[in-house]
């Protein structure tokens, strides 16, 4: 460093110049520093002007990124507004023919609620059914039991009727001696038809009841056929429901993965946000260091101006111009050497873990 | 039980963003203005971590990461400096001086989660 940028204040000496200087040497003294404050100024205007420009760039940065993080928020934001009302009407399908909205938790109360009332229907019909089924194999086993005794009776009345017509023969053959005997056989004969007439109504009555038990097995197929369209009934409007939760189960899925979309960009976006708005921090700091070396500028031109006073007050030039030469020399030293801050860009900076 | 880290920033947009970023991702955080701020909010805390700046009023970063490693209650804890300085005989400085880390500004959110995820 040369002595017109020691720090360290300046004296008489310093300047190589005698307390009474020929006019020449505080001439060549003055032009000296002259040189000096221009080349301070200079490099002033070096670090001012990056300084300057990088604030004006951060700034620029700052506000285009914030501008369109802003917009695209916005766009995201409307996004997901409409995600989610899409999501709460797929949550909220009307189901087929009733008037009330229902969400899954609906869905599944319904297929509940179908599959208990068939259950508890079945469950009714079943008994009802084993029961009626029972009597129906009762009242069949008696008629056949019954048809069984009538062949019977039947087969009696015709083998009475065939005693009867014998003894009647025999009463005939006997003459006047089988006249109390043919009585008995015609009143045997008469039992005989009576029995066969009875045998009659019974067969009748037995086929009657053949007739009743075919109506009932009818009845018993027709309630075993509602049983049948009941239960494809309710299994038709489970498989609807179960189908109607699975469609609005997958269109829920498909939303809640385009929120998901949506609210990493909306991520992305506050990340950009939150970089951008940094760029007060580091203006800050970029203007502050303006602010500095505005404030050596202002000393420079007080020490200026303290030497024209001098002058103008009768002081010795040489004095004068070693008083500017040392306060020259201590802003000099004051000035800071670096830039505050290096990065011209709001790229994320660099980590470093030690 | 959360963590709790201390930011220090004499930028209220710093701690903000410093905040806004911590808490979204579950940590309890306390804010200081400067050094000296952080050393009064530090005592009696529990903390997890401390992410200070360099450039601040009164008390440096530098200087509140050697008094922050002169305390015994905070000779292990984790101190991330986040500053505009990227010179590496400042990063040498606070190395010495006893900082974990040196995350230069500006930060991206997700980084910083990242190095503090890493620290911790």
């Amino acid at each position: 460093m040369s002595r017109w940028f020691s720090s360290t204040p300046a004296s008489g000496p310093a300047l190589g110049l005698e307390p009474v200087a020929p006019a020449a040497a505080l001439g060549e003294a003055l032009l000296r520093l002259a040189a000096r404050e221009a080349a301070m100024l200079e490099g002033q205007v070096n670090f001012l002007t990056p300084e300057l420009l990088q604030a004006d760039s951060l700034v620029r940065e700052a506000a285009g990124t914030l501008e369109e993080a802003l917009r695209s928020l916005d766009r995201s934001v409307q996004g997901q507004h409409a995600l989610v009302e899409e999501v709460q009407a797929a949550m909220n399908i009307s189901l087929e023919g009733s008037q009330e909205s229902a969400g899954t938790a609906s869905f599944g109360h319904a297929i509940m609620g179908t599959l208990d009332h068939l259950l508890g229907h079945m469950s009714e019909i079943s008994e009802s059914t084993e029961l009626l089924v029972r009597e129906v194999n009762d009242i069949r086993e008696r008629s056949q039991r019954m048809d069984d005794m009538l062949e019977e009776v039947a087969e009696i009345a015709g083998r009475t009727h065939l005693l009867s017509l014998n003894a009647s023969i025999e009463a005939a053959h006997a003459r006047q001696f089988g006249a109390g005997f043919a009585v008995v056989a015609g009143e045997v004969s008469k039992l005989a038809d009576r029995s066969t007439a009875l045998s009659s109504t019974l067969q009748e009555q037995v086929q009657g009841t053949r007739l009743a038990l075919e109506r009932t097995d009818a009845h018993v197929h027709t309630i075993a056929s509602k049983d049948l369209s009941l239960a494809q009934q309710s299994r038709g409007e489970s498989e609807a429901l179960v189908k109607a939760l699975e469609a609005s189960n997958g269109t829920v899925t498909g939303l809640v993965a385009r929120l998901e979309v949506n609210a990493r960009q909306i991520s992305e976006q506050v990340g950009h946000v939150v970089r951008s708005l940094q760029f007060e921090d580091l203006v800050h700091q970029t203007l502050m260091a303006c602010l500095k070396e505005l404030g050596n500028l202002q000393e420079q031109a007080e020490a200026w101006k303290a030497l024209e006073a001098g002058l103008g007050a009768g002081e010795p030039a040489a004095a004068g111009l070693a008083r500017l030469e040392g306060r020259l020399g201590e802003i000099e030293a004051s000035r800071v050497q670096f830039r505050a801050v290096k990065s011209g860009t709001l790229e994320a900076g660099e980590v470093d873990l030690f | 039980m959360g963590h709790c880290i201390l930011t220090v920033d004499d930028s209220s947009t710093m701690r903000q963003m410093i905040t806004f970023t911590l808490k979204g991702a579950g940590f309890e955080v306390l804010e200081a203005g400067d050094g000296v701020e952080a050393l009064e909010v530090a005592k009696g805390k529990k903390l997890s971590l401390v992410v200070t700046d360099v450039n601040m009023p009164r008390m440096d970063g530098i200087t509140l990461v050697q008094r922050l490693r002169a305390l015994p209650e905070f000779k292990f804890t984790p101190i991330l400096v986040l500053t505009t300085e990227s010179d590496a005989s400042m990063k040498q400085k606070g190395k010495e001086a006893g900082a974990t880390g040196w995350i230069v500004k500006p930060f991206s959110p997700e980084k910083l989660l990242e190095v503090v995820n890493k620290v911790l």
